[in-house]
């Protein structure tokens, strides 16, 4: 088994781990609350909903890199677009990464100093978790796998302990009706597209493509793995809208960490499941920041075409930073961070759509194995 | 014996030092005709050396020679009875002797001196290195050539339980500093026509020798040749001891986790040989590094082998909490303490905090001095001598422990807390990992104490990254966690039966994969059951 000396040493389970590291974070506090204001009882089916519309961007994104699996997606659409178009696509998503960095950095300094450190000002937990990443992401895409392979037991350990534990306290008649009260179609559709935005993150297959040992399996790859987040995010939804029910979950503001404050096992055996949350929560929070950093930086070097991503990385630092201190107040973190959601999921569904289909007409890439 | 550099010179950073008068790359200088002149040339290299000896006698008391050696390196009882004797006996036939100088050499090689080894040279600046390495040389008036014995004879211990290393369940010998007898050990165990030694002096000045053991077939030969190569880029002055070689062919010199292992134990060292690794001997110390190293490696012994594998899974598992522990524990404490006491359950903060009552300083400074205390108390104990130093540990810890609590300068719970900490990091048998998890533990209050549960999450996911950055010879350091390699994860926290690890590591590349053959069937059980049916019936 040659396994030190490949080029392509990235399996698929390793992309699964990637993606599903990446997508769990900051959303998984407040999940239920945006749940439960789109879909009241109907909370769970507004989540699920979003993922097929979740799925239609990694669909077009694994579509267009398995033409091209020899190269990112960088490259290859400066073939595809011209070079000065794809370069300014690439410099987009660059920006974007960067700027979801920044809010979801903020997003997670709000959290910090609401719930735990109540006397640390937000710019010092910021600023120590991005000198992290910072420092994290100075190593090429193998190691960045690594990362995110050995977090991702620990992330979805805890996640599934927390929903199991806390079924035990679920009522179902506060799930009931299903479809929920008084749900319009146009409250339905805005959870719909509040929850497929949490996805963003499968666009970080196309770092692996190029590395991967079966780049044809990276279609199979995002589907599986967004299956397990869509199941995770669902299940979370439904226990929390099950112990609360929708009208107070909607007055909560991270309703999944009441949930894990609420439930023990056993007599007193492990009364607060909030620390364990907590701890874990900032791990899949650096995983995420990890990643999003890591786009931001690589789509940056591939633009400017240096030789490696590590300088640049060190450029960006003081970027996101300040991305993260733009929003004044909790309620601007907050539409921020939507309105990044909502551009996110139009730009990274309809850019490698677009990608597709200039592939398509102009009958580009390497054979499709269809 | 040949010099690294010359073996493998493709790999040459720097330009070769200038070499001193005891090498043997200058031009050769032929042996003169007259033996005075030859004997005076090596006086004057060795200066007034009073263990270099020089003693005039006639050969078959014809031809003036002269035998040259350091007294303190060679077995003068040998030279005596196995050299002398025979050349100066001039009772036997004297006829049969060639009268021509050009055929004595011959004539002495194979009739009269009786040693193992020997050769003979033409080069007088060859000479000088040849004697330091334990060789009695010949010189006779008006040959050409010298003629040179291997009768080198060290003083050294006798093998004894390596101290480092103890086991309950597994053999007794240690390595010791020969590296003759330390091959031997390798050499008892493993008898194998496929166990190779490649030996050649490192170290400008002491020309230390290092020998790299391998097994052609099982260890990849990629792996050897990058051992050979990063040895062969040593240019120092000085090797003493295996730690120097650690040094130079390490990854990553700035990490503070060792990726290479030393051990004392010959057992562990044809353990690591069979997997497909490479050790590495350095004459003069009494470990051997094994490359490549990898965490895993570092919370194993042999008992976990030598014991059923019930037990031995379960002792790995111990040590592994215990070494998480003695990173993780007063980091944790002090989080706890002096951030989140809510997380406790109600009665036992009460207790805590009662406790803590009469203490001046923050959780956080208590739990540092204390540490500090209880580091220079470990320090001290290695320095003193053995026969008390046990005494003395234990007694200053609660001598030390009950003053610090009576005197209102720590609470009861720190003083458990720092003991379950030093007793976790003697639980881990590498040293230098446990060192390492010793010192990132001070790190990690600092950062509890500033920032509380969020500095030790950040001080930890900074260390995994660091160890899954980490590279030994160009295996990832956290194989096989991750990257994941299932079949390897058989011998990792747990360790499976024998007869269920059926190949050798994958990310070793070993040529040969199969540990156990193929016709030994796939569960040991299956042997035994059948014997009972048979029984049966």
């Amino acid at each position: 088994m040659k396994l030190m000396n490949s080029n392509r040493p990235i399996t698929t389970i390793q992309v699964m781990a990637v993606i599903i590291s990446t997508i769990i974070g900051i959303g998984i506090l407040s999940i239920p609350r945006y749940m439960a204001e789109a879909g009241d009882s109907g909370a769970p089916l507004v989540t699920a909903s979003g993922v097929p519309v979740a799925f239609l961007g990694c669909w077009f994104t694994a579509v267009v890199c398995r033409k091209f699996p020899n190269e990112t997606l960088f490259v290859f659409s400066r073939r595809l677009l011209g070079t000065w178009l794809a370069d300014i696509f690439s410099m987009l998503i660059s920006l974007f990464f960067a700027f979801s960095a920044g809010i979801t950095m903020r997003q997670f300094g709000e959290v910090c100093v609401a719930v735990v450190f109540k006397k640390t000002p937000i710019e010092v937990v910021i600023l120590l978790m991005l000198l992290l990443v910072a420092l994290s992401i100075r190593r090429n895409i193998v190691k960045f796998t690594y990362v995110h392979v050995f977090y991702l037991p620990f992330i979805l350990l805890s996640a599934i302990a927390i929903i199991l534990v806390a079924m035990r306290n679920v009522d179902v008649l506060n799930l009931l009706p299903l479809t929920g009260n008084h749900t319009t179609f146009s409250s339905f559709s805005k959870g719909t597209i509040t929850s497929a935005g949490l996805y963003q993150g499968t666009f970080v297959i196309i770092l692996l493509v190029p590395l991967m040992k079966k780049p044809q399996q990276i279609l199979k790859a995002g589907t599986i793995a967004l299956g397990i987040i869509g199941f995770i995010y669902v299940m979370i939804v439904w226990v929390t809208l099950g112990m609360f029910g929708a009208q107070e979950t909607k007055l909560l503001s991270y309703p999944t960490l009441e949930a894990a404050r609420s439930i023990s096992i056993g007599a007193g055996l492990l009364e607060r499941f909030d620390a364990l949350f907590i701890i874990i929560w900032v791990i899949s929070i650096f995983t995420t920041i990890f990643t999003n950093y890591y786009l931001a930086a690589y789509s940056l070097q591939q633009v400017l075409r240096h030789k490696d991503h590590r300088l640049i990385s060190s450029f960006l630092l003081p970027l996101i930073f300040t991305f993260s201190l733009l929003p004044r107040n909790i309620f601007q973190v907050y539409s921020f961070a939507s309105i990044t959601a909502i551009i996110g999921l139009i730009f990274l569904t309809f850019y490698p759509l677009l990608l597709w289909l200039v592939s398509l007409i102009r009958n580009k890439g390497a054979i499709s194995h269809e | 014996m040949q010099n690294w550099k010359q073996k493998y010179t493709s790999f040459k950073h720097k330009p070769a030092r200038k070499e001193s008068s005891a090498q043997d790359n200058r031009p050769v200088k032929p042996l003169d005709s007259s033996l005075e002149s030859n004997i005076s040339f090596i006086q004057q290299v060795f200066g007034e050396d009073s263990d270099l000896i020089v003693r005039n006698f006639k050969v078959y008391g014809r031809h003036d020679a002269a035998i040259i050696f350091f007294s303190s390196v060679v077995d003068q009882n040998q030279i005596q009875n196995y050299v002398l004797k025979p050349l100066m006996n001039v009772s036997s036939d004297l006829s049969e002797i060639p009268k021509d100088l050009k055929d004595l050499p011959d004539y002495i090689w194979s009739m009269t001196v009786q040693v193992t080894q020997g050769n003979r040279t033409k080069d007088l600046n060859t000479l000088a290195s040849i004697l330091l390495e334990g060789n009695v040389v010949l010189i006779i008036d008006g040959m050409d050539q010298a003629l040179y014995f291997n009768l080198r004879k060290i003083e050294h211990r006798s093998i004894e339980q390596p101290q480092t290393e103890q086991v309950i369940r597994g053999s007794r010998d240690g390595f010791i500093e020969n590296l003759e007898s330390n091959i031997s050990l390798l050499r008892y165990r493993l008898q194998t026509p496929d166990f190779r030694v490649v030996t050649a002096p490192l170290g400008v000045r002491t020309r230390s020798k290092v020998a790299v053991c391998y097994i052609e077939g099982i260890a990849d030969p990629g792996l050897v040749q990058k051992v050979m190569r990063r040895l062969s880029a040593i240019n120092v002055d000085g090797i003493l001891d295996a730690g120097y070689i650690e040094q130079f062919i390490e990854d990553h010199p700035l990490s503070p986790f060792p990726q290479v292992q030393p051990t004392e134990r010959p057992d562990k060292s044809i353990a690591s040989l069979l997997e497909g690794r490479v050790i590495i001997l350095v004459d003069g110390s009494p470990f051997c590094l094994i490359v490549p190293a990898l965490f895993n490696q570092f919370f194993q012994t042999m008992d976990d082998y030598t014991e059923r594998f019930v037990v031995g899974s379960l002792l790995r598992m111990i040590r592994l909490i215990a070494l998480l522990f003695s990173l993780f524990f007063p980091a944790l404490y002090v989080s706890i303490i002096s951030f989140n006491p809510e997380l406790l359950p109600t009665e036992f903060a009460v207790a805590i905090t009662g406790a803590r009552a009469g203490v001046p300083f923050p959780a956080v400074l208590e739990v540092l001095i204390m540490e500090v205390f209880m580091e220079v108390l470990r320090e001290a104990t290695i320095r003193l001598p053995q026969m008390i130093g046990g005494a003395l540990s234990i007694v200053g810890v609660l001598v030390i422990g009950q003053a610090a609590v009576a005197a209102g300068l720590a609470s009861p719970t720190t003083v458990v807390v720092v003991a379950i900490t030093t007793i976790g990091s003697f639980a881990t048998p590498a040293y230098n990992a446990a060192i390492s998890s010793r010192m990132l533990r001070f790190p990690l209050i600092i950062l509890a104490g500033c920032f509380g549960l969020y500095g030790v999450m950040l001080g930890t996911i900074v260390i995994v990254n660091h160890l899954l950055f980490l590279e030994s010879f160009g295996v990832p350091y956290m194989t096989p966690f991750v990257p994941t390699i299932w079949k390897d994860l058989k011998d990792s926290i747990v360790r499976v039966p024998l007869w269920w690890m059926r190949s050798r590591p994958s990310f070793l590349n070993t040529p040969d994969p199969d540990l156990l053959a193929n016709d030994i069937p796939k569960k040991h059980t299956d042997l035994i059951f059948k014997e009972k049916s048979e029984a049966d019936e």
